[in-house]
């Protein structure tokens, strides 16, 4: 790992106003899960880490009835699996967590660090872009908020500018007899990065038979988590069936783009982007019956 | 340019002169001589170089030295109590949880935070808890006999 300078900002002010002096070639480092081994291996050579960790304003997770839940980017994998707050609220996020990589990662590794990275095999992007979440972002002029989907621009890439820091994810209350399930596919061990990872929402119109709301969001088989639109196009609107999600899952085999690599085939992937969005959009319409 | 960080290691205050870019791995094992961690995988994947951080299992291969600065570290020299070994490093070798021992120092670490944090964990607990460390020698039913002999199970 070549040498950097290293800072660390009491503020995200003075952090946006460090990383706007680097034009660049500054990054914000919090866990360094992801960080930590792109420069060691060479890919990424900053100027400069600027250590955002002591930023009380970064943290902490709380709800209130207009944000929904407010999840601050230094929130830990495993803070978040842990907090009761988080598990009252959407349960799904603790089920998520107990999956990523492994408790070490979990332990330094953050919710914000893990979206700034871009990082497509990933598993809670889906997640929030299926319950319609936000993350608030800070700069030197001011700050801005941005659906979770308009953040992925492409592998790696995100449309945060270099002067940037991601500041929270907040999570909107779901609309109710809403339910929601995602299951990761790993191909060889359990503590891989996911192979296909995908995640359904339900939400139900007040006969509790046709679905009101559908999101289909896939992920690691494109170069960002993805929506399937023309898969819940196909559900939204309709009164759930067996045959409608067959329909749907093998549309959303269709327009997602894997690459072939060594977790799997193009063709491989496909079929179990097929099989998990299936088995997914069950358990989610059964939640939402149950809720 | 260096950086001067203080740690309390294994009981110990302890300070050290770091570059930004050397890992606490590299500081505890050159610096201080702490060699039971040891370099695996370098992806923190396979959990050879655990330590405990704060009481909590990290891979020290991709943490940052100057980021642990103030910081409790424990390495598994600090485990035993004098010449009393841990529980846990009593089971391991009664039961033979280990053969090459590459592995072991990671093994240890971090099943003490397990037991250190739910005392009575369920097999299936102990098993999502030690999931991300990796014994390529295939102990791996000896070592879940150990944690479960350590936790009285």
């Amino acid at each position: 790992m070549k040498n950097f300078d290293y800072l660390e900002p009491k503020t995200v002010a003075e952090a946006c106003a460090l990383l706007k002096q680097y034009a660049g070639e500054a990054r914000p480092y919090a866990g360094g899960a992801y960080l930590s081994i792109v420069m060691k291996q060479g890919l990424y050579q900053p100027k400069a880490l600027l250590n955002i960790k002591k930023i009380g304003e970064l943290k902490g997770i709380r709800f209130d009835s207009n944000d929904g839940l407010v999840i601050g980017a230094l929130t830990t994998h495993r803070e978040l699996e842990t907090s009761k707050l988080a598990r009252e609220k959407f349960p799904i996020l603790r089920e998520v967590e107990r999956e990523v990589a492994n408790i070490r990662v979990r332990n330094v590794g953050t919710i914000g660090g893990n979206l700034a990275s871009g990082e497509p095999l990933t598993d809670l992007a889906q997640v929030f872009i299926s319950l319609d979440a936000q993350v608030g972002i800070s700069g030197p002029s001011g700050s801005r908020t941005l659906p979770v989907e308009k953040l992925f621009l492409d592998f790696y890439q995100t449309s945060l500018a270099d002067d940037e820091i991601l500041t929270q994810v907040s999570i909107p209350s779901l609309p109710a007899r809403s339910g929601i399930e995602y299951i990761r596919f790993s191909s060889s061990s359990v503590v891989d990065k996911p192979c296909v990872g995908v995640c359904v929402r339900v939400s139900l119109g007040a006969d509790k038979k046709s679905c009101e709301i559908v999101r289909i969001t896939l992920g690691c088989v494109a170069s960002t988590p993805l929506r399937a639109h023309r898969a819940e196009k196909l559900l939204a609107g309709k009164t759930f069936s067996p045959e409608l999600v067959e329909q749907a899952a093998a549309a959303a085999a269709e327009e997602c783009s894997p690459l072939s690599d060594l977790r799997g085939s193009e063709k491989f992937k496909r079929g179990i982007v097929r099989v998990l969005v299936r088995r997914a959009a069950v358990v989610a319409y059964d939640r939402a019956l149950g809720g | 340019m260096k950086k001067q960080i203080h740690l309390r290691v294994n009981g110990m205050e302890r300070s050290l002169e770091v570059e930004a870019r050397t890992t606490l791995l590299d500081a505890v094992r050159e610096q201080l001589g702490l060699t039971a961690a040891k370099l695996g995988c370098d992806i923190q994947v396979c959990g050879a170089c655990t330590l405990l951080l704060d009481g909590k299992p990290i891979s020290a291969c991709s943490f940052l030295a100057v980021d642990a600065d103030g910081c409790e570290i424990l390495t598994t020299e600090g485990l035993s109590a004098g010449d009393r070994l841990h529980p846990l490093q009593e089971a391991f070798m009664d039961l033979g949880a280990l053969q090459c021992g590459y592995c072991t120092s990671g093994f240890l670490l971090t099943a003490k935070a397990l037991l250190d944090e739910n005392p009575n964990p369920s097999e299936e607990e102990i098993r999502d808890y030690l999931v991300g460390n990796f014994c390529r020698c295939g102990c791996y039913q000896e070592i879940m006999e150990a944690v479960k002999k350590a936790a009285g199970l």
